[in-house]
């Protein structure tokens, strides 16, 4: 009890040393590297990490990735077709300059002329059809149809400043000279694919960062990251590989900070074939006339025969949810109640022989072997559970680049894919589940080739709704819709997690991002704040 | 093997009453203790992975005897089955012994296969460089340097890469990089055998080339043939182990020696060292008793090494 006691006093007294000091010193690893410092050039997760400490959005979102206040206090739709946002006064750049709506109009213009972008911001801005500054702190975005999203697509728009910024190019950028926004934290130096240094901006307008100076380190290779962590050469990591989290939850120098996350693993089944699927064959290893997969029954039966919770626990080292649906709870679109499907082998095999397969068929399972946590022990273990109920499965891990291109050509009739989600129902049903057309980019990411026209005409419906509760609730009906004819089979919601030495806590985030505003000193995050 | 053991004859003559060069090697060979030793566990060793289907307590391929409930248990638990790992179980539930035991058998099976195939093709072509000469030689030879001068496995990388998995294209893609050695062997003691009388005297009888080249010129360049064989033996089975732990050879639920090693791998650091540890140590111990042979039958088959 005594000890206790003294470990408490000591900690606190430490904590408060920590806040008082002024000059402290933060060191963070990363595992993807940044590419650019230009907030609109490569739309990827680590880049945006790093422009969210740079520069500041219309919309910010916070850890559960819900819209917020950021450099707008608000927004409404004026009209069906006009978005007003409010902006806040009185913000400046790093460099002094006043934030005004002129800036908001300059950025929107730059975003789809960004050269050689990899991939570029342009979706979010492209259904605005016209910006209207009507005084410094009200901007008015027009678009040709209702477009309830627009508020959510601006939390993807770092905010740029006219002046300083007109004509500036990607490189100037990168070597930190335009690199100049209105977020928490200033550039210092930034080496590219090596570190970036950072200085805490007093002048922000929201939350004070707890660390006067960042030094942001890119290290990419796993062992070398937790071994960076392990001898106190960095205060946090992120991306912690999940064979090491069973030590370092038993290491008491360290401290683990999990959220359940936005990126769902799931399994594709061929839906385009009505006749031979590629990879099915009957039990002597004939094709079949037909595509068993097709079938409602025998795709619940895959379903059911899949044990979650154990995945999750073996597999995933517990660092996963195991879930029936596309977004975890407690996100906008998250489907309140809806089971996970429970592990039923003997209902599968009956499911099977209903649909006339009571001796089961043969199945190639294909999934990448270096893309998600853990893909080719995922896959090997759905294939044990697959023979269970009678469906005999081989499977075969290939690398990324081979495996994304062969899926994209609908090559394999069950395959493993992840896909990270926006917090809005719309975001994956529109991407994975509509049917896939060139011309609306509709289906984009539906690699099963699911098409469902009922469905398709409700999200056409939802996407001009402007009443938000009304709009949730149909696009949960619309998810549910997807789920119940087993569109894809989700298996589970990824963990994301951080670890970080004793004295040192992170606000875990659903979007993955690794900020260094979300860092602060462990014993008194009362008074850091 | 008539011509390069004659001087060496009164050295043995004393063990043996009737000599032949086949009892004078076997008894060269068994008089060294470590080669002994050498054969004796690699002939152990290709029994078991002979009889795996039988002597194995669980079919480590087949995914339906698999439970991922099993996974990573210790050596010498007892797993849902009721079955005793000894040497523990993998991640994904796969029992390490039966799994080491059917590794060994594609070890052998790979190397041993690309080595003899490597070594038909690669003998064939170096004979035929010695003895046609001139341009075929030059032509032959420089594709030779060509394939050496490529490291052993970025060439066997490449290969696979285009090959695409499974165990047939490894062997392939061994034979296609191994080759060379056999056939430089071989054409360097084919050059001096070839100005030998025996060989002018089979000239000058008109026989046809192909019987100089397999049944005159073949036999006496077979022992350095031997030797350079043994030891390509264990190195294509290292090869075709890092090649798997490299997720290029083997399909994931036919697992080799080399992609057991890379399954445990990252669970090394969390204590868990059986899943590497076990695959690790009967390569290494199948790799050193192969290389102790063939180093004992380059001492054996070599005539300089002799007093």
């Amino acid at each position: 009890m005594r000890s206790t006691f003294r470990a408490l006093a000591v900690s606190g007294l430490l904590g408060l040393a920590a806040t008082q000091a002024p000059a402290q010193t933060l060191t963070m690893a990363v595992g993807a590297p940044v590419t650019s410092l230009d907030p609109h050039y490569h739309q990827l997760s680590p880049n945006n990490a790093a422009a969210s400490m740079i520069f500041s959005r219309l919309v910010e979102t916070d850890d559960r990735a819900r819209s917020v206040p950021g450099l707008a206090e608000s927004w409404r739709a004026v009209e069906p077709t006009v978005w007003e946002f409010k902006l806040r006064a009185g913000v400046r750049f790093h460099n002094g300059r006043e934030f005004t709506a002129e800036d908001v109009a300059y950025t929107l213009a730059r975003v789809p002329n960004v050269p050689n972008s990899p991939a570029s911001f342009t979706v979010f801005v492209r259904p605005i059809v016209r910006v209207e500054v009507v005084d410094p702190l009200t901007i008015r975005l027009h678009t040709r149809t209702p477009y309830p999203l627009l508020p959510m697509d601006m939390t993807n728009i770092y905010i740029l400043d006219r002046e300083t910024h007109e004509g500036g190019s990607t490189e100037r950028f990168n070597s930190g000279e335009l690199a100049v926004g209105t977020g928490p934290f200033r550039v210092v130096r930034h080496a590219n694919g090596d570190r970036i240094e950072l200085e805490r901006n007093d002048q922000y307008f929201g939350d004070r960062p707890a660390f006067q100076r960042v030094n942001y380190r890119m290290i990419t290779n796993d062992a070398a990251r937790t071994a960076a962590l392990m001898a106190g050469d960095v205060d946090v990591i992120d991306q912690v590989p999940t064979a090491d989290l069973s030590r370092m939850r038993n290491d008491s120098r360290l401290a683990l900070y999990e959220t359940t996350g936005l990126r769902l693993i799931f399994l594709w089944t061929d839906h385009s074939r009505e006749d031979a699927t590629p990879f099915v064959t009957d039990n002597d290893g004939r094709p079949m006339a037909r595509n068993p997969l097709k079938d409602i029954r025998v795709r619940r039966a895959l379903s059911m025969a899949i044990d979650r919770p154990n995945m999750v626990g073996r597999v995933m080292e517990g660092a996963a949810t195991a879930t029936g649906q596309f977004l975890a709870e407690g996100v906008t679109s998250h489907i309140p109640g809806y089971p996970v499907p429970r592990f039923d082998p003997d209902g599968a095999r009956r499911l099977l022989a209903e649909a006339g397969f009571p001796q089961g068929f043969r199945i190639t399972l294909h999934g990448p072997n270096d893309r998600y946590p853990n893909d080719a022990r995922i896959i090997q273990a759905v294939g044990q559970m697959w023979t269970r109920i009678g469906v005999r499965t081989t499977v075969e891990a290939l690398t990324w680049p081979t495996y994304i291109g062969r899926a994209g050509r609908a090559e394999f009739s069950s395959f493993l894919m992840g896909w990270g989600m926006n917090p809005d129902g719309s975001h994956p049903l529109r991407n994975l589940i509509a049917c896939p057309n060139r011309d609306t980019g509709l289906g984009a990411s539906n690699r099963g080739r699911y098409c469902n026209a009922e469905l398709d005409r409700g999200l056409e419906e939802s996407s001009q709704m402007l009443d938000e509760e009304a709009r949730q609730t149909r696009l949960i009906e619309l998810e549910r819709m997807a789920l119940d004819d087993v569109a894809l089979i989700p298996l589970h919601i990824q963990t994301n997690i951080w670890a970080a030495r004793r004295g040192f806590a992170v606000t875990p985030r659903a979007d993955e991002l690794t900020r260094a505003q979300d860092v602060r000193p462990a014993s008194a995050p009362a008074a850091a704040r | 093997m008539s011509d390069v053991t004659v001087n060496e004859v009164p050295v043995v003559a004393k063990v043996v009453k009737e000599e032949t060069p086949f009892r004078r090697f076997v008894s060269e060979f068994f008089a060294s203790k470590i080669a002994t030793g050498g054969l004796i566990v690699f002939g152990i060793i290709a029994l078991l992975a002979i009889l795996a289907p039988w002597i194995t307590p669980q079919n480590p391929y087949d995914l339906a005897q698999l439970d991922i409930m099993d996974g990573r248990l210790e050596p010498g638990s007892v797993g849902g089955s009721g079955m005793t790992h000894w040497l523990g179980t993998d991640d994904q539930g796969r029992d390490m012994l039966s799994g080491i035991i059917y590794g060994l058998r594609i070890s052998l099976t790979v190397g041993v296969g690309s080595a003899f195939i490597a070594s038909l093709v690669g003998a064939s072509l170096g004979l035929l460089a010695a003895y046609g000469g001139g341009r075929t030689d030059s032509v032959i030879m420089r594709l030779v340097d060509l394939q050496l001068s490529f490291p052993t496995i970025l060439a066997a990388l490449m290969i696979l890469a285009f090959l695409g998995k499974g165990i047939g294209n490894v062997v392939i893609a061994l034979v296609i990089v191994e080759w060379a050695y056999y056939a430089r062997t071989v054409r360097g003691s084919a050059l001096v055998e070839r100005r030998r009388e025996y060989i002018e005297a089979a000239q000058c009888l008109a026989l046809p080339t192909r019987r100089i080249l397999f049944r005159h010129l073949l036999p006496n360049c077979l022992p350095p043939l031997i030797v350079v064989g043994t030891i390509q033996v264990a190195r294509a089975i290292a090869l075709e182990a890092t090649l798997s732990f490299l997720g290029l050879g083997v399909p994931i639920t036919e697992p080799s020696l080399g992609l057991l090693i890379a399954n445990g791998y990252e669970y090394m650091l969390s204590g868990k060292y059986w899943i590497s540890f076990y695959p690790g140590i009967a390569l290494l111990v199948t790799i050193v008793s192969i290389n102790l042979m063939g180093d004992h039958l380059r001492d054996v088959l070599n005539p300089r090494l002799k007093k």
